[in-house]
């Protein structure tokens, strides 16, 4: 037992990113390692529902605050914002206020573009990319309730009928830092309605303006936008052949997910490790 | 009155950003334009200052052979962006947008994945239940992260309640707090410089 013990606290660390690397590529080959069947929580479903109720024309302003760091856990979710927007024709306007985002979610639209459902879209029209603004927040919205076609210097058909902020229905902001606060802020003060996509290691300090109902909805880290994925493709009403072909293009965060589960087990497994090498050496000091 | 006048403006600016927030109105709506105005000008100015940083920084690396071969590269590639964004523009199948999808992306994507490499590491060695305090962080810690994946639901239904109620109830807490103290110290910063005295935003 001591052998063993003594090599264990002194594990190369190697090994332990040998075995996450392994957790986290082995079920991207093998998806179906793990049962992926689980249940939506009330703020994923809060902002499908919202999204849902929009009418035919209506306007959301998306906030795109994320580079590729975050893609892995946002990236799915602005997708399929994006796309229920374009199912439901909702006019989309997504603002970058990260300049190394503007290319990520240009390629995202181009992406979604050439899916079949989705050859009709057109920029300018049913959506338009806003760029980036060297402005704070707060400058940005006092602008944007004052004119907002002008606060970015943009044309297109899509501005018909938006003088201010206040014909935009709903926004949602997509970060993976305290970004959305600057807008919850200014919520107060203007009395929009929005909601957040983030990570799961920035989404506790958002659970507070969910209480309060500043946030309408929350898509929560990998797990929220697998949850969304799934939420989507069942409200989609499409028979079992047309489903299979449209998960071919809507199941990103859904095959992260094993990935997910498989390297948090390897984690409990070196945690557990950890603390029984603590717990005996704690013994054996004692019985010493 | 070098100090003073930058005080006055700061004075006044505070004041009126303060009262607009309550009551609108406060500035007509050409003044509002007219400040993002300025603030996009004062945005173009470090954007310059940035550049010319950048400059003098690599060109004295360059010169005094100091990661002279980094600094070199460093600067071919800008160079090699900002003539492709002046010549082709910068939209998706430019050969911008290549170099930022295929060599941005992933570079970035990788160094940030990196952190789950070492907090597994950290985990392993220092995640010990050492008192109750960190028993009971621990035992959250794992609550959590089994609410936040399916495994966690396929054992037992109530994980994710539990989970829910963890973060809805004791971290929310916890983090109202910290935004309290925040905000109050944010508010009393606010005071400080509206009322000049605090300088540091002068140089002082």
């Amino acid at each position: 037992m001591d052998v063993l013990i003594s090599r264990l606290k002194k594990l190369d660390r190697r090994w332990i990113f040998l075995l996450i690397f392994l957790s986290c590529i082995i079920p991207f080959w093998i998806p179906s390692l793990f049962r992926q069947e689980f249940s939506t929580s009330k703020e994923t479903q809060r902002v499908y529902d919202i999204i849902n109720s929009l009418n035919e024309g209506d306007a959301i302003f998306i906030d795109w605050a994320f580079n590729p760091t975050l893609q892995a856990e946002l990236l799915p979710m602005a997708e399929q914002a994006i796309k229920q927007c374009f199912d439901k024709k909702i006019r989309v306007f997504i603002y970058y206020p990260d300049l190394t985002a503007i290319s990520l979610g240009e390629n995202l639209v181009e992406k979604i573009k050439k899916e079949p459902r989705y050859t009709e879209i057109e920029s300018g029209v049913d959506y338009i990319h806003l760029g980036y603004l060297p402005i704070g927040v707060d400058m940005m919205m006092f602008s944007m309730y004052s004119d907002f076609k002008s606060t970015f210097g943009k044309e297109g058909k899509i501005f018909k009928g938006i003088k201010t902020f206040d014909d935009i229905k709903y926004m949602m902001s997509f970060a993976g830092s305290a970004h959305p606060e600057y807008y919850i802020l200014l919520q107060r003060r203007f009395g929009f309605k929005m909601g957040v996509g983030v990570t799961a290691v920035t989404g506790p300090d958002f659970i507070p303006y969910l209480q309060t109902g500043q946030l309408d909805g929350m898509l929560f880290g990998l797990k929220g936008a697998a949850e969304y994925e799934n939420l989507r493709l069942k409200n989609l009403n499409l028979s079992t052949e047309e489903l299979n072909e449209e998960k071919k293009f809507n199941q990103q965060a859904n095959a992260g997910m094993a990935s997910l589960t498989l390297s948090h087990i390897i984690m409990f497994i070196f945690i557990g490790i950890g603390n029984l090498i603590y717990f005996y050496e704690r013994k054996f000091k004692k019985s010493n | 009155m070098k100090k003073e006048i930058p005080i006055l403006i700061g004075f006044f600016a505070t004041i009126g950003w303060y009262l607009e927030f309550f009551f609108a109105g406060t500035f007509f709506e050409n003044w509002k334009m007219f400040f993002t105005t300025g603030f996009r000008s004062v945005a173009i100015v470090s954007l310059i200052v940035g550049i010319v940083s950048v400059l003098r920084v690599n060109y004295s690396k360059i010169k005094y052979n100091n990661d002279r071969w980094f600094s070199v590269y460093q600067m071919c590639i800008i160079a090699l962006m900002i003539i492709f964004a002046s010549l082709r523009g910068v939209s998706p199948g430019t050969p911008f947008d290549a170099m930022f999808t295929f060599g941005f992306i992933p570079l970035d994507a990788t160094v940030f994945s990196l952190l789950a490499f070492y907090v597994a590491s950290a985990a392993y060695r220092s995640f010990k239940i050492k008192s109750i305090e960190s028993a009971f962080l621990l035992v959250a810690a794992i609550l959590i992260m089994l609410s936040k994946m399916p495994l966690g639901e396929a054992m037992w239904s109530k994980i994710p309640t539990i989970g829910e109620w963890i973060m809805d109830a004791p971290t929310s807490a916890g983090k109202r707090a910290i935004l309290f103290g925040a905000f109050l110290g944010g508010l009393t910063m606010m005071i400080r410089i509206a009322f000049g005295l605090e300088k540091s935003h002068l140089s002082d």
